[in-house]
C-alpha cells in the first residue's frame, strides 16, 4: 500500500503538472480538492484518465469520482479494491 | 446610441435542413434533428448528434464546387448559408464589394487534417498530403466561403469557442457603427469533427441520450455542425436600398465570467452581465424581453449557471425561454448565428420554439417552453429577444434582436 | 487611444516600454514577475506566455480599473501548438484523449485565463489574422471603446508557434 500511495502521488504530480510540488509535500489524507491541494474539474477528469491509463479502470460518469478522489489514501484503496493492472 | 444595426438577411443550414423555411417547419413541428451518427468516421456511435443530413460529396454537387471546398465540410455548410443570406438581403456584386463578411469557427479544415494527418505523420518521407493540411488554418475556411460568394472588401475570423458567431455579429455591429462599413454578413460554420467530439467526450460532458436542456435530470450535450449568417447593415444603406428590414440589433454585449477555463461560475457572473449590458445598449429593461433562446447546451453546469444569471435579473418571473439545441445539438461555433436566425424567424412568425425532451424542470417558476407557444395560426407578439452564446474560456455573449419600427 | 505600457516577450527576453527586464524564458519569467500562482504550470504555452506578459504589464492597475477592462487578442497560429500535442493523444489505437490538453486548444482561452487572474469582467476577444497588421488590430481596439467602454483595453499579438518561436507584443490602451 505504502508503495502504490508513493507511486500514485507522483503519477498524479506529473499528470497534472504540480509543478514546484513533490511527493512529501502531499499528505496521504490530505484533501485534494477545495481548500486542500485546490485540484478543479479539469484535474478530476485527468485523474480518471489516469486510472483508466495506469490501473485499467473505467468511470463512466465523473460523479463517481466525488467520494474516490477525496485524498490519495482513498484513491489508492479504491484502486487496490479495483485494478486490473 | 449610435449608428442603428438592421438584419435584412439571413441564411441557415444544421440537422433540420437547408434553408430558413426547412428549418422554420421543423421547429412548428416540434421535430429534432438529432439521431444517430452518419457521416463523421469515428468509433464513437454511441453519441447522438445533430448531424446535417447531406454528405460533402451531395453538398459539392449543389453547388458546383470541387477541389478544395468538396473536401472541407465547413466551407461546404459556409457557402450553403451564406448564398442563402445574401441572395435573402438582396446584395448586389457592388454591394457585397462594399461589405466586410466575417466568419466565426473553430474547427475551420480539421476534418481534413484529419483524414491526412495520420499519412503525413507516419511517412518517413515528405508525403503529397502536407499540403491538405493548410487548410486546417480556421482562417482559410472564412476565406474560402467569402470567396464563393463574391469580392468582399474585408474578411476576417473569430475564434472564441461556442460563442465565436455571435463574437462575429457583434464584431459586424461594430464596424458599421464606427463607420467602417455599411453591410456585414456575419455568423459561423463548423463541422463535426473526431478531434472535439474526443474532446467534448474527455470532458464527460455527451449525453448518451438525446440531450434535455433544463432538465433536473440532464446529462450533458449532444454535438451537432450547421453554419448561418445574418446579414447586418446601416440604416442608411438599408434605406438606400429599399429592403425588407427583418428586425434590428437592438443591443449586444461580450463579457467574461473570469471563474473557469470550461466551467462555469455559480451565480453567472457572466451571463449576468452580457445580458445586462446588453439590454442597457438597447435602452430595454427586463420587462421587455419576451423570449429567450438559451444557450442551454445541456450540460449540469451551463443551464445551471445560465439560469441563475436569468434569476438574478427576473427574479422568478422569467421571461418564455427555450434551448434549440434540443432540435440541431450544439453546433459550437455556429450556435450563436444559428440560434440569430432562429430568433428572427420566431419573430416573424409570432412563435416561441419549445424545448425538446424536458421531463422535470429545474424549478417549478423555471419551466422553459414545453410545446411550442404560437404557433396553429395562434402567433403571438414577440418584441424583444435574447439569444444568449457562451463559450469555453468564460467568454460570454448576448445579442438582443427587436421587432423593427421605424421610429426609435 | 492612448498606449499607458507596451511589453514584448520572445525568446529573446522581455522588453518592458523600450526597456530589456529580463532574458528569462517564460517560465523564468513567471518566476521573475509573479510566482504565487500554481495554475500557471497547468496552462498551455500560449496561455503561460499571455499570463506573464498580462502579469508585468498589470502589475500597478487597481482592482477597480481591471474590473471593467476588455482583453483583446490577436495571432497567426491560434491554439495550433496545442493541438498537435492533444493530437498526439488521441494518435494510436489505444488512445487516452487529455481533457486539461483539449481545454487548450482554443485559443481564447487566454483570454480567460488572464480575466480569472486579474478579475476582468469586459469583453474578451480573440482575432486570428495572417500578420500582425497594426491597422486593423487598432481598429478592432477603437471599436471596443465605441460601444462597451471600458476601462482600458489589454491588447495585441500574442503567438505560440513552438518553443523556440513565440512572441508577445501586448499593450494596455486607453480611449
Amino acid at each position: 500500500m505504502e508503495n502504490l500511495i508513493l507511486q500514485l502521488k507522483n503519477q498524479i504530480i506529473e499528470a497534472l503538472n504540480l509543478e514546484d510540488m513533490t511527493a512529501a509535500d502531499i499528505d496521504d489524507n490530505e484533501a485534494l480538492f477545495g481548500d486542500g491541494i485546490g485540484l478543479d474539474s479539469i484535474d478530476a477528469l485527468e485523474l480518471i484518465v489516469l486510472l483508466e491509463r495506469e490501473y485499467g479502470i473505467k468511470l463512466a460518469n465523473p460523479a463517481e469520482g466525488k467520494e474516490i478522489f477525496k485524498s490519495v489514501a482513498s484513491i489508492a484503496d479504491y484502486i487496490s479494491r479495483n485494478r486490473k493492472k | 446610441m449610435g449608428e442603428r444595426i438592421f438584419v435584412t438577411g439571413c441564411g441557415i443550414i444544421s440537422a433540420l435542413g437547408v434553408g430558413a423555411d426547412a428549418t422554420l417547419r421543423a421547429l412548428l413541428s416540434c421535430e429534432s434533428g438529432i439521431g444517430p451518427l452518419r457521416h463523421l468516421a469515428t468509433t464513437h456511435d454511441e453519441f447522438p448528434v445533430g448531424e446535417v443530413e447531406l454528405s460533402n460529396s451531395e453538398m459539392a454537387g449543389m453547388l458546383s464546387v470541387s477541389y478544395p471546398e468538396e473536401g472541407l465540410r465547413t466551407v461546404l455548410l459556409g457557402i450553403i448559408a451564406a448564398r442563402e443570406a445574401v441572395g435573402h438581403a438582396g446584395l448586389t456584386d457592388v454591394d457585397i464589394q462594399n461589405a466586410a463578411f466575417i466568419n466565426g469557427t473553430t474547427v475551420g479544415g480539421m476534418d481534413k487534417t484529419e483524414r491526412h494527418f495520420k499519412s503525413v505523420f507516419d511517412s518517413e518521407t515528405h508525403s503529397p498530403d502536407c499540403v491538405e493540411l493548410k487548410y486546417n488554418d480556421c482562417g482559410y475556411a472564412g476565406d474560402l466561403i467569402a470567396d464563393n460568394i463574391g469580392r468582399f472588401t474585408m474578411v476576417t475570423t473569430t475564434s472564441t469557442a461556442c460563442s465565436s458567431a455571435a463574437n462575429a455579429i457583434i464584431m459586424g455591429a461594430n464596424m458599421i457603427k464606427a463607420g467602417l462599413v455599411d453591410i456585414v454578413v456575419a455568423g459561423g460554420a463548423e463541422a463535426l469533427t473526431r478531434f472535439h467530439l474526443n474532446g467534448f467526450n474527455s470532458l464527460m460532458i455527451l449525453d448518451r441520450e438525446s440531450c434535455r436542456p433544463f432538465d433536473r435530470d440532464r446529462a450533458g450535450i449532444n454535438l451537432g455542425e450547421g453554419a448561418a449568417y445574418i446579414v447586418i447593415e446601416s440604416e442608411r444603406s438599408a434605406r438606400a436600398r429599399g429592403v425588407d428590414i427583418l428586425a434590428e440589433l437592438s443591443g449586444y454585449a461580450n463579457t467574461c465570467d473570469a471563474f473557469h477555463q470550461t466551467a462555469s461560475s455559480e451565480n453567472g457572473e457572466g451571463p449576468y452581465l452580457a445580458m445586462r449590458k446588453a439590454m442597457d445598449m438597447g435602452r430595454l429593461t427586463p420587462a421587455d424581453i419576451d423570449y429567450i433562446n438559451a444557450h442551454g447546451t445541456g450540460t449540469p453546469n451551463n443551464d445551471a449557471t445560465e439560469l441563475a444569471a436569468m434569476h438574478r435579473i427576473w427574479d422568478y418571473a422569467l421571461p418564455e425561454f427555450s434551448s434549440t439545441k434540443s432540435f440541431t445539438g450544439h453546433t459550437t461555433s455556429a450556435s450563436g448565428a444559428i440560434e440569430s436566425v432562429v430568433c428572427l424567424l420566431a419573430m416573424r412568425e409570432g412563435f416561441m420554439p419549445c424545448n425538446l425532451g424536458l421531463r422535470n424542470p429545474l424549478h417549478p417558476e423555471a419551466k422553459p417552453v414545453d410545446t411550442s407557444i404560437g404557433h396553429d395560426g395562434a402567433a403571438v407578439e414577440i418584441r424583444h429577444v435574447v439569444n444568449n452564446s457562451f463559450g469555453f474560456g468564460g467568454n460570454d455573449s448576448t445579442l438582443i434582436f427587436s421587432r423593427y419600427s421605424p421610429a426609435n | 487611444m492612448t498606449t499607458i505600457a507596451e511589453i514584448s516577450i520572445t525568446p529573446a527576453g522581455a522588453i518592458l516600454k523600450g526597456r530589456l527586464i529580463s532574458t528569462a524564458d517564460i517560465t523564468g519569467l513567471y518566476r521573475e514577475f509573479a510566482g504565487d500562482y500554481p495554475k500557471f504550470f497547468k496552462m498551455d504555452s500560449l496561455c503561460k506566455l499571455g499570463f506573464v506578459a498580462a502579469e508585468i504589464l498589470l502589475k500597478d492597475i487597481s482592482a477597480e480599473e481591471k474590473e471593467n477592462a476588455a482583453i483583446i487578442l490577436f495571432n497567426r497560429n491560434a491554439s495550433l501548438f496545442t493541438d498537435r500535442n492533444y493530437q498526439a493523444t488521441i494518435r494510436d489505437n489505444n488512445y487516452f484523449p487529455s481533457p486539461a490538453l483539449f481545454v487548450y486548444t482554443l485559443a481564447n482561452i487566454v483570454t480567460g485565463e488572464i480575466a480569472i487572474r486579474h478579475k476582468i469582467y469586459g469583453e474578451t476577444s480573440f482575432y486570428v489574422v495572417d500578420s500582425p497588421d497594426t491597422p486593423l488590430m487598432e481598429e478592432i481596439a477603437a471599436g471596443a471603446f465605441l460601444t462597451s467602454s471600458p476601462s482600458f483595453i489589454l491588447t495585441g499579438w500574442l503567438d505560440y508557434d513552438d518553443d523556440h518561436h513565440y512572441e508577445a507584443k501586448l499593450k494596455l490602451v486607453r480611449k
